[in-house]
């Protein structure tokens, strides 16, 4: 068995750690209308990361949230030399061109699915695993919620709204939920900037508890698991 | 093929059987013949005669009109299928073809098996054929045409001697001309004094002799560009399953690599032939993105095409042969020694080039893509995908990175419309109805102008970064004034994430 950090719950740090060097996650939208978000984040992770990225889509996801686009990449921080997009007509074609991505030793492989036809089943999910252990690589799929899966973590993702000004629009901002995880206990909460500028996630402290009451009434996700 | 024309009608079942059959076609106001099957030329039916003398020596003669563009065809056909012996075909219209089958013919046993099974394997298709092996183009359309031996000796002159000076491939005038002159055999000709002859009857004549012996050279075209490598097998049992065929494939590419290596180039496009006992050649075409001419990648890629092909490939009567073509071939620059840290960032450029070859060989070059980056104010022309094969991973001078989201993560390949309030004329909306939901403005940025150059007049865009309670973010912009003729219209362009 793989040998699991066991993270700290309280901070993102330790679950950065497990995103960072486990070979599967997932990370659904929490709702409709965060697909964005769920892909931003998945894209945030990749720009960490040294190796290169390989965006594996269906065609359909391209069309409802729009094709990725260099400029907009080249300022999130993911030099876009380092990316390579395939557009799979289908579901099947998207898989497997991850499969194929993840046999390069320490990729990432983004593989975003659409929310139509039949869910993932469990074996192709181990099927991923299974590519990535093999090679150091990483795979992160973008798929809407779904009952069962080989993912090391699994995610639900909305947009945080800006720590900003009226005026101004902040970092980007994801909130997290931990759904799964192979190595603890679900649950933990965390609201996330990405600084395109280090390349980082950082926990946006102040907002946390604020958010963490609004979203179930507990105060804080620290006290609540304890 | 001296009987092309006819033997493509009786193999069409178009001429009745058990009869004499010619073809015509009219020549300056009268019928001529231009094709006359065995049974017809048995009954002294020639070339050229016309014909209403032909009805008058056999007046049960089936006669059809010639169909120039259909017996070229059949040709065609012919050449293609006889790509499976060499990848040199030329066409000699109307009825003949040139092999090249320099170092082809062991495969065969030797060179005159080969002429030999080619021979068999046309008559058995129903075409008529005479055939002659020779040192040169010219020596071997002699001999097929006017020699009683089907293979040169080893001096051309004393196997083309005897032969009559048609054989030359003349045009009618010198032929003439030289029969005239009691010049009736190609050993005559050549005894006979050059300058005065040449001065006669023409450059073109003395060329077509010695392009014959060899003492000029011949550049034929062939039906297609010959690839600079290629590697042919022949199967002594027909393959049928993929499995068996990939393992052809593997000693195929055996020997290209073992020819890339002498040239010191690797493949960058490859087309493996198989050909079917149907006589079809099934092409299969593969892309690398830079010189290859190692196994393992190569296999990879033409496996990869071949499973996918596999269904399509209809070999229910299996594959006699198959030719491995490198179609387009380029030097491999010598890695040059250096840090070891240097060579494994290379290999990590080639593993990439390599999934790119694999992904483009199945879902095809266009859905597999690298980003170009362009110094453009239209953002539809800033940033664009052009396929990553073949491509190297170009640095391209990236936008400012002080952490600040001027783009959004992805744009639509059309703006959509959206229905949007403004609180100001110039300003950014209070809300919008986008995909059928209202949402509610929380902040935004802007406007930045974009005057792009996609249009000429007019049409500049507020582009405003905007905010929606929930925290989803979008890139909109209106197009248009308040105030002006018509109303402002919005669009959603892209989405930050």
């Amino acid at each position: 068995m793989l040998s699991c950090p066991s993270p700290n719950a309280t901070s993102f740090a330790g679950y950065a750690a497990i995103l960072a060097g486990q070979p599967l996650h997932e990370l659904c939208p929490a709702a409709p209308g965060a697909e964005a978000a769920a892909l931003g984040f998945a894209l945030g992770l990749a720009a960490q990361a040294a190796g290169p990225v390989i965006w594996a889509g269906e065609e359909g996801v391209f069309a409802e949230e729009g094709a990725p686009y260099p400029p907009g990449l080249a300022q999130f921080g993911l030099a876009p030399d380092r990316l390579i997009v395939v557009r799979a007509a289908k579901r099947e074609e998207a898989l497997w061109a991850a499969e194929q991505g993840l046999s390069l030793p320490g990729a990432t492989v983004i593989c975003t699915l659409s929310q139509g036809g039949k869910p993932l089943d469990l074996k192709a999910t181990r099927r991923l695993l299974l590519f990535a252990e093999r090679t150091r690589a990483r795979c992160l799929l973008v798929r809407p919620l779904a009952e069962t899966s080989a993912a090391y973590t699994r995610w639900r993702v909305a947009p945080a709204p800006s720590f900003a000004g009226a005026r101004e629009l902040g970092a980007p901002a994801y909130a997290l939920e931990l759904v799964r995880s192979r190595s603890g206990p679900a649950g933990a909460r965390f609201i996330l900037e990405w600084n395109a500028h280090d390349h980082a996630f950082a926990e946006r402290e102040l907002a946390r508890a604020i958010f963490a009451a609004s979203f179930d009434g507990s105060a804080d996700p620290r006290q609540a698991r304890a | 093929m001296p009987r092309l024309s006819t033997d493509r009608l009786i193999r069409a079942k178009r001429a009745p059987e058990g009869r004499a059959l010619a073809a015509y076609a009219k020549q300056g106001g009268a019928f001529l013949l231009t094709g006359v099957d065995a049974r017809a030329s048995s009954l002294g039916l020639r070339l050229a005669m016309s014909l209403a003398d032909a009805r008058a020596i056999h007046p049960d003669l089936v006669a059809m009109e010639a169909e120039p563009e259909e017996d070229a065809r059949t040709l065609d056909h012919i050449a293609a299928w006889c790509e499976r012996f060499t990848p040199i075909v030329v066409l000699d219209a109307p009825d003949g073809l040139f092999l090249d089958i320099t170092g082809c013919g062991h495969l065969f046993g030797d060179a005159a098996a080969l002429r030999d099974q080619i021979m068999t394997r046309l008559e058995a298709q129903g075409f008529a054929c005479r055939a002659a092996l020779a040192q040169t183009p010219g020596a071997a359309w002699a001999l097929a045409r006017y020699g009683a031996r089907a293979e040169a000796q080893d001096d051309p002159v004393q196997s083309l001697a005897p032969l009559p000076v048609a054989a030359l491939r003349l045009d009618d005038a010198a032929a003439a001309l030289l029969r005239r002159l009691g010049l009736k055999t190609i050993g005559s000709l050549l005894h006979a004094p050059r300058a005065s002859f040449t001065a006669r009857a023409g450059e073109r004549a003395m060329l077509r002799l010695d392009q014959a012996l060899g003492g000029a050279p011949e550049v034929l075209a062939p039906r297609r560009p010959a690839p600079p490598v290629f590697a042919l097998r022949r199967f002594l049992e027909p393959l049928f399953s993929t499995e068996t065929i990939l393992q052809a494939v593997e000693r195929l590419c055996l020997d290209v690599i073992a020819k890339l290596e002498l040239r010191g180039a690797g493949a960058r496009a490859l087309e493996l032939h198989l050909f079917g006992v149907d006589g079809r050649d099934r092409v299969i075409g593969v892309g690398v993105s830079r010189p290859e001419r190692q196994l393992k990648p190569l296999m990879r890629l033409l496996r990869e095409k071949l499973e996918r092909a596999a269904e399509n490939l209809n070999a229910e009567f299996g594959i006699e042969a198959a030719r491995l073509d490198v179609v387009r071939l380029e030097r491999i620059a010598h890695a040059q020694g250096g840090l070891v840290a240097a060579e494994t960032v290379q290999a990590n450029a080639d593993q990439i080039a390599g999934i790119v070859d694999v992904l483009s060989a199945r879902l095809g070059p266009k859905r597999v893509l690298r980003a170009k980056l362009h110094e453009a104010h239209a953002p539809e022309k800033a940033g664009a995908w052009s396929a990553a094969l073949g491509e190297k991973a170009a640095r391209a001078p990236s936008p400012p990175r002080d952490g600040v989201m001027r783009r959004p993560l992805t744009l639509f390949a059309r703006p959509q419309p959206i229905q949007a309030l403004a609180a100001v004329p110039d300003g950014p909306p209070i809300r919008f109805r986008w995909r059928r939901v209202l949402r509610e403005v929380a902040r935004a940025e802007g406007p930045e102008r974009i005057s792009g150059d996609w249009m000429s007049a007019a049409a500049a865009r507020d582009y405003y970064r905007v905010e929606d309670k929930e925290g989803r973010r979008y890139w909109l912009y209106r197009e248009g004034m308040y105030g002006g003729d018509e109303a402002p219209r919005w669009f959603v362009h892209g989405l930050f994430a």
